[in-house]
């Protein structure tokens, strides 16, 4: 028998071993090689040739994939072999040279990996036709992203899981050399020690965490510096990370001991079993729990901001392009053009067209107002409420001839009391207007400065005799979300020159979609794959667990605890381990999300929570089917 | 006097058709309250084997088993778990103590299942702590003490809960013969003086001979019974020798 029959033989002997670590093997290539397939896709090269943002994007996703697939499987590589030293130890006694069973060990799990690499690429070219289906139908186009298999993609997969196959290999053969005979045999079994805490590090623990949480929430200052940004955002980051390092294993152990020192709760059932286990286990998880939280954490708050993104982009397109279409008058000719190829398409008739005259003017306000304005636009009341009309929002308003109600500029976070009550006077040095109110709803396409002053009709009329008006032509169209082809022309018609978004709502309401849609999909699946793997990871300690305290549960059984009172223990224990992390995790990116939220709110559009907590269901729902899973496993082999 | 065991007739075979291996073979065995009762016989006699069926830890073929007047045959998972949380108590040869709590809560752990009131508990783990000259170390670890005191904390968890019925499976084993000579003289004592009805099997003449009576067991099936009765415990000793010759194969591979 040659020594690769004997590795082929072990595999074959010992499957359900060796099947969690080839499954996390193929599970890494999987989403790996999926990941990468789509990066090559045509549709995503385009938009990554096209925006910086993206390409960095997708560069600094598969640079943290990979770095994360490769801990991964070093991490599954590290459980596998821990779980058979004692094997690797009874071959050096039974007198297999130490060269030989180094060679065996080499080969066999470079056997597996291959095998897993062949799966791996078979099922992730399934899988990214299923990612592929998913991503057109965020970005809401239909057919245009062909699916076909990249060899790019298969040749760069194959070369970085080889090198990490190769690497998993060598450790592998190095296993009998790292260790001495003995230690083999006592593999796991180390002495277990009661946890010590001092009051300081829980004390400090608890400081960091808030202190971490007032830096991320307090307001930004008058002036928001880089320096600023560094320092605050960087003294939270450190101390958060810290902080949660030291509730793991300082303030979590201390809040057990405590709950132990009342005797007659501890001392009831089984009370005394489920703490007494995971005050023994949680100083060696600590930093598992820390990884997973601030894991949890990062995941929660990206998928929930790009969530957010995607969510909001319909109402921040209506924001930024109130208008189906818009454009400034341009002389008749020009003007008929543009409206002839509006009511060519049949399948959008016109629901409402209104011109708008807009003044554009200088002057002073009697109030300290941070936006810039060096030109205020002034709007007809006549002309606005035709403008409410069309768009079926907001009220018809009336004025008197010195009153005025301003706009709320778009992007920013002014309230109607910082302007009622206040003046303008123009810098003709004539014209004096009072605030009686500031709106939201924008009229016109958003062009900086976005500061519009609605003024009355006999107002408008005497300022118009000195200023000349620019005209603005717009029209609603029923549909506006399918405009695709009009709008094009609509696009090249108008340019640029008008406004800083595009002139019709479609084009900035389906790139917006674009962009969002692919920016959703990186971080969601990253965040797939990070909730896969911390999930694995919990799911592989706690069955490492199992096998390690079987013989306790034994005992239990045998001194008189029924099967019901043992897997209640378990339950308890598991939860408390999925639980914890999974909470830290989503109070942290409650923080995060709050500042996120404040800082793009308006960027992305005001609602913020239905997705926010849909991403948080998403992570707590696939975490309560890795509970369920690892419950059932642990109750098979503890609870027989 | 009490009954405390009562077993009739009792067979455990192992293995699936056409290949059947008799592990007891119609065992009939009756232990009167306060009684302490050595189980003998050579190795793979099945003396492991009775023992765990009369712990119902493990269920037998065929017969009937009384103790303390419940008949154990009929109760399902639920009622087992909580007649041998009150009515039994175990020793093992391998301790079989928590790692992960103190002496004392080893202890006290049967007592906690029942839900006992914490100053009730707290009385009863003192008195036998004490008992078995274990009070110093009651706050410390199993990983920090030696086998005498572990297999001494096993023995007090034991009979915390005054079970009717004492179950010990070599529980000298892994002793040291000082050690073993303790533990045997504080069973002994139990025996004695509260009236704790205990079963031991053992393979060592010398643990039997503390013993009030002794069965000896082979292939399954009762080989003989020696009473001390009036007799010292270093002719007791004597007679368990002999008969143990007479098993067949000497000492020496009864292990
Ligand atoms: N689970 C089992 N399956 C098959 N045979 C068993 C099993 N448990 C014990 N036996 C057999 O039953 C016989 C009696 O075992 P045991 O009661 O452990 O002996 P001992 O008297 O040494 O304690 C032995 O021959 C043993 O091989
Ligand atoms: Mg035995």
């Amino acid at each position: 028998m040659t020594l690769f029959d004997l590795a082929k033989k072990n595999i074959q002997g010992n499957f359900s071993n060796y099947l969690v670590y080839f499954v996390s093997m193929v599970f890494s290539i999987i989403i790996y090689f999926t990941f990468v397939s789509l990066q090559y896709n045509e549709k995503i090269q385009q938009s990554i040739l096209l925006s910086n943002t993206m390409n960095f994007l997708f560069m600094a996703s598969s640079l943290l994939l990979l770095l994360f697939v490769a801990v991964f499987i070093l991490y599954s590589n590290s459980f596998f072999t821990r779980n058979r030293k004692r094997e690797v130890g009874l071959y050096s006694l039974l007198g297999l040279k130490k060269k030989t069973i180094g060679k065996m060990l080499f080969y066999e799990n470079f056997l597996m990996g291959m095998l897993a690499l062949v799966v791996g690429i078979i099922f992730g070219t399934l899988l990214s036709k299923l990612f592929t289906m998913i991503l057109v139908k965020l970005m809401g186009s239909s057919a245009e992203i062909e699916f076909g298999i990249s060899i790019e993609a298969i040749g760069q997969t194959i070369l970085v899981f080889l090198i990490i196959i190769i690497i998993t290999s060598i450790q592998g053969y190095r296993l009998i050399y790292r260790f001495k005979l003995i230690e083999l045999f006592h593999a796991a079994k180390k002495g277990e020690l009661t946890p010590k805490v001092s009051i300081g590090s829980t004390v400090l623990g608890l400081l960091l965490l808030i202190v971490s949480y007032w830096l991320i929430l307090r307001s930004f200052p008058e002036e928001l510096t880089e320096g600023y940004i560094l320092a605050n955002y960087g003294i939270a980051l450190v101390s958060m990370v810290i902080g949660t390092h030291l509730f793991f294993s300082s303030v979590v152990i201390s809040l057990l001991k405590l709950y132990k020192r009342n005797k007659a709760r501890y001392y009831k059932g089984t009370n005394l079993i489920g703490t007494s286990q995971l005050l023994h286990r949680i100083q060696g998880n600590a930093r598992t729990f820390t990884m997973i939280a601030l894991l949890s954490a990062v995941t929660i708050s990206l998928f929930g901001a790009a969530y957010s993104g995607y969510y909001g982009n319909e109402k921040n397109s209506f924001e930024m392009v109130p208008f189906s279409y818009s454009h400034q008058s341009k002389g008749d000719e020009f003007d008929d053009q543009i409206e002839s190829l509006i009511q060519a398409d049949k399948e959008h008739p016109i629901t409402a067209q209104v011109e708008l005259p807009i003044v554009e003017v200088e002057g002073q306000l009697t109030f300290t107002f941070s936006y810039e304005v060096t030109a205020m636009k002034l709007v007809p009341v006549k002309a606005y409420n035709e403008v409410v009309k069309a768009l079926q929002t907001g009220k018809v308003l009336s004025l008197s001839e010195d009153e005025a109600i301003a706009i709320k500029p778009r992007l920013t976070e002014y309230n109607s009391s910082l302007f009622k009550g206040e003046q303008l006077h123009l810098s003709d040095e004539m014209h004096e207007l009072t605030f009686v109110d500031m709106l939201e709803g924008s009229v016109l396409p958003f062009d900086y400065p976005d500061f519009y002053i609605i003024v009355s009709d006999e107002f408008f009329t005497e300022i118009a005799n000195d200023i000349k008006p620019k005209l603005y032509k717009v029209y609603e169209v029923e549909g506006e979300k399918s405009t695709a082809v009009t709008s094009e022309k609509i696009n090249q018609l108008v340019g640029k020159e008008d406004f800083q978004v595009y002139p019709s709502f479609y084009t900035e309401y389906k790139e917006g979609k674009e962009g969002n849609a692919l920016t959703l999909f990186i971080f969601g699946f990253l965040g797939l794959v990070f909730l896969a793997a911390t999930g694995s990871i919990i799911y592989f300690k706690q069955l490492t667990e199992a096998n390690e305290t079987k013989t306790s549960y034994e005992i239990l059984r045998k001194i008189g605890v029924n099967k019901r009172a043992v897997r209640n223990t378990i339950q308890m224990q598991t939860l408390f381990v999925f639980g914890l992390p999974l909470t830290v995790g989503i109070v942290h990116s409650s923080v995060i999300l709050n500042f996120i939220s404040n800082f793009i709110s308006d960027l992305i559009g005001a609602n913020v929570i239905v997705p926010i907590v849909t991403a948080m269901a998403a992570f707590i729902v696939i975490y309560i089917g890795y509970y369920i899973l690892t419950v059932h496993t642990y109750n098979k082999i503890a609870n027989k | 006097m009490k009954q405390i065991v009562e077993a009739r007739k009792i067979k455990k075979t192992y293995g699936a058709r056409g290949n059947l291996f008799t592990a007891l073979d119609e065992i009939d065995l009756t232990v009167q309250e306060g009684e302490f009762v050595g189980i003998m016989g050579p190795s793979g006699a099945g003396k492991s084997t009775l023992l765990n069926v009369l712990a119902t830890i493990d269920e037998p073929t065929s017969g009937e088993i009384t103790i303390d007047g419940f008949t154990i045959l009929n109760m399902n998972e639920e009622q087992l778990s909580n007649f041998r949380r009150d009515k039994l108590g175990f020793i093992f040869q391998d301790y079989n103590l928590l790692d992960t709590l103190t002496v004392k809560e080893n202890i006290l752990l049967p007592l906690a299942l029942a839900k006992i009131d914490v100053i009730k508990l707290e009385e009863r783990v003192e008195a036998v702590a004490e008992k078995f000259g274990i009070t110093a170390i009651l706050d410390k670890y199993p990983y920090q003490i030696s086998g005498g005191q572990k297999q001494r904390t096993a023995a007090s968890r034991a009979i915390v809960t005054k079970p009717s019925l004492l179950l010990a499976d070599e529980p000298t084993g892994a002793l040291d013969s000082k050690s073993a000579t303790d533990l045997l003289e504080s069973l002994k004592e139990l025996s004695e003086q509260e009236q704790a009805t205990i079963l031991m099997v053992t393979h060592d003449a010398y643990a039997a001979s503390y013993c009030g009576r002794v069965i000896f067991i082979k292939d399954g099936k009762l080989f003989t019974e020696l009473v001390k009765g009036k007799s010292s415990r270093k002719e007791f000793f004597q007679k368990v020798l002999d008969v143990l010759s007479a098993l067949g194969g000497g000492t020496n591979d009864i292990i």
